[in-house]
């Protein structure tokens, strides 16, 4: 409980700084990063079940598009649009999960990233959706301006406290059985399938968030903006911040974010420095920069020492 | 005297490809019973066992628990009508908590967050690892591990608890106390108590009656002491030559 309360107060913090901020480059920086934040968590989430959801970046784009389409053609209120991109992520999620979960073993990971891919493709040839140009015009609404970023960061704020909540509830301690040992959950009469799409369907309601709020953070959205690599992006924020708590895809998120803004300066080089430096902080530091910071405090007796990896297979 | 049915097996079988891993099996488990299941390798105990808890289907043959047909339902269907088993390897969630261990296995069964912690308690305590319940189930001694899987099915207070192997690679003093558990389940809530191990004596111990398998077949059944004079029980076990 104290642990929630403390994620909500960091949350609280970054919400007043983003207040204080009003340089325009600035708060398009703690957008990106914030939004980059929820894709982690979003991806996080689904893991703790075992899994790893490529289609986070297919339910963002249907957020997304949702949202664009609610905002453009129908011309209906910014807070509708956002709960419009949330809900048809997750319908789409029930129907995609009762089909796909049922699978064992890697197979979840590539129908996910056809998923994803199929419908990028279904974007580019639909000539409704704008193709391969997208749609414009998904402005939000004159009374956010300047304050955006801020709601951005509520918005994730509050879906990152509500993700470690779940996690720590019972439901999330049977997700993380579910991942350890799916066989021994169901003996005891879980209905592991519900369990997964449960988990599934809130991922795609947090992913659909952030495809909204991207959308109207953007203006803009093509199919490009939507595949699998986005899913990748969140899955190396998890990896190289920590996956063992949900503030290591925030750190990882964060880290990351930054350095890819830095490395833009570098021009057409800067995927090799981009890919380097996740290469080079896998070596270094395998546990995360989490666990970096968890041995650091252990060092000088401040927490306890990381228990070591363990011999399970990771993604 | 006459003691109620709880779990009714009729003309079970199961092939995998060309091999009958279980053929024509009946026999009946009775209310509050320590049933043990016992053969040489490969007899077809753990098919048995995966037949029961719905983790393979029959190809003939029914199952009736409690007065209800389960053949063909999935085993988290049966969990949830009281059979629940334990597994020969790997019965835990190595990555959790003991504590968090256990409440998966009473989390369909109580809905009342306190009541749950109780139950936890509960069951730690019964089955001794209450001293550990922060602990992660991977660093347990072995034995422990053993308990802990026990633990895990009986936290959700099934009617039948079916337990696979729960002996392998304990000690002698570990055996006993373990034994001491099973009895402690059966006599204190009344549960049924189906046991698959090799360890012979320990089930001749523990169990009241014993069903004997060989090549899938039933070969005998009876009470420990008729079982083990039985000269056809020898000759499975111990080849031919002795009677």
């Amino acid at each position: 409980m104290h642990e929630i309360w403390g994620v909500a107060g960091l949350v609280a913090i970054a919400l007043g700084l983003s207040l204080m901020l009003s340089d325009s480059y600035a708060l398009k920086v703690v957008t990106w990063l914030s939004l980059n934040v929820l894709a982690a968590i979003a991806l996080r989430f689904v893991m703790l079940v075992g899994e790893l959801n490529i289609a986070t970046a297919a339910f963002w784009g249907v957020g997304a598009y949702t949202a664009a389409i609610a905002t453009v053609w129908l011309k209906l209120p910014f807070g509708v649009a956002l709960v419009a991109g949330i809900v048809a992520p997750a319908l789409l999620a029930v129907a995609f999960g009762f089909v796909t979960l049922r699978t064992k073993g890697p197979y979840f990971m590539l129908i996910s990233f056809a998923f994803t891919e199929v419908l990028r493709l279904v974007y580019t040839q639909s000539d409704a959706l704008g193709g391969n140009s997208g749609m414009i015009g998904v402005y939000p609404p004159r009374w956010l301006d300047g304050t955006y970023a801020s709601l951005v960061v509520l918005l994730v704020g509050a879906c990152l406290v509500g993700f470690l909540w779940l996690e720590r509830s019972a439901f999330g301690k049977l997700m993380r059985a579910i991942e350890n040992n799916d066989a021994v959950v169901a003996s005891v009469g879980v209905p592991v399938l519900a369990i997964k799409i449960a988990a599934l369907t809130i991922a795609a309601a947090a992913a659909g968030l952030g495809g909204g709020l991207f959308a109207h953070a953007n203006r803009v959205i093509s199919p490009g903006d939507f595949s699998f690599l986005v899913s990748v992006y969140a899955l190396a924020y998890v990896k190289i911040g920590g996956e063992k708590h949900i503030l290591g895809a925030v750190l990882g998120a964060t880290f990351l974010t930054l350095l890819g803004q830095y490395v833009l300066s570098f021009g057409q080089y800067e995927h090799i420095y981009f890919g380097g430096a996740i290469v080079a902080a896998m070596l270094i530091f395998p546990e995360g920069m989490l666990g970096l910071l968890q041995r650091w405090g252990a060092r000088l007796g401040l927490v306890r020492a990381p228990e070591p990896a363990t011999s399970r297979g990771g993604h | 005297m006459e003691r109620a049915q709880i779990l009714h097996i009729e003309g079970l079988s199961r092939r995998f490809g060309g091999l009958t891993a279980v053929s024509d099996l009946s026999f009946e488990i009775y209310e509050k019973e320590i049933l043990g299941l016992i053969g040489p390798n490969g007899a077809g105990k753990s098919t048995t066992f995966n037949l029961i808890t719905g983790v393979y289907r029959p190809h003939t043959g029914k199952l009736t628990f409690a007065g209800t047909d389960i053949t063909g339902k999935k085993p988290a269907e049966i969990g949830r009508m009281g059979l629940v088993r334990t597994f020969q390897h790997g019965s835990i969630l190595s990555e959790l908590t003991v504590y968090d261990n256990i409440l998966t296995g009473a989390y369909m069964f109580v809905r009342d967050a306190g009541a749950r912690d109780r139950r936890v308690r509960e069951t730690a305590e019964l089955v001794g690892v209450s001293e550990m319940l922060g602990d992660l189930a991977r660093n347990l001694p072995h034995g422990h591990q053993r308990l802990l899987s026990i633990g895990i099915a009986f936290a959700s207070r099934p009617r039948l608890l079916c337990l696979d192997e729960p002996l392998t690679g304990l000690n002698g003093s570990e055996i006993g106390h373990a034994l001491a558990v099973i009895q402690r389940i059966r006599d204190g809530f009344g549960t049924t108590v189906l046991l698959v191990d090799h360890n012979m004596h320990a089930v001749m111990r523990a169990c009241e009656r014993i069903v004997v398998l060989n090549f899938g077949r039933k070969l005998a059944e009876g009470t420990p002491d008729e079982v083990s004079r039985n000269p056809e029980v020898i000759q499975a076990y111990l080849g031919g030559g002795i009677t």
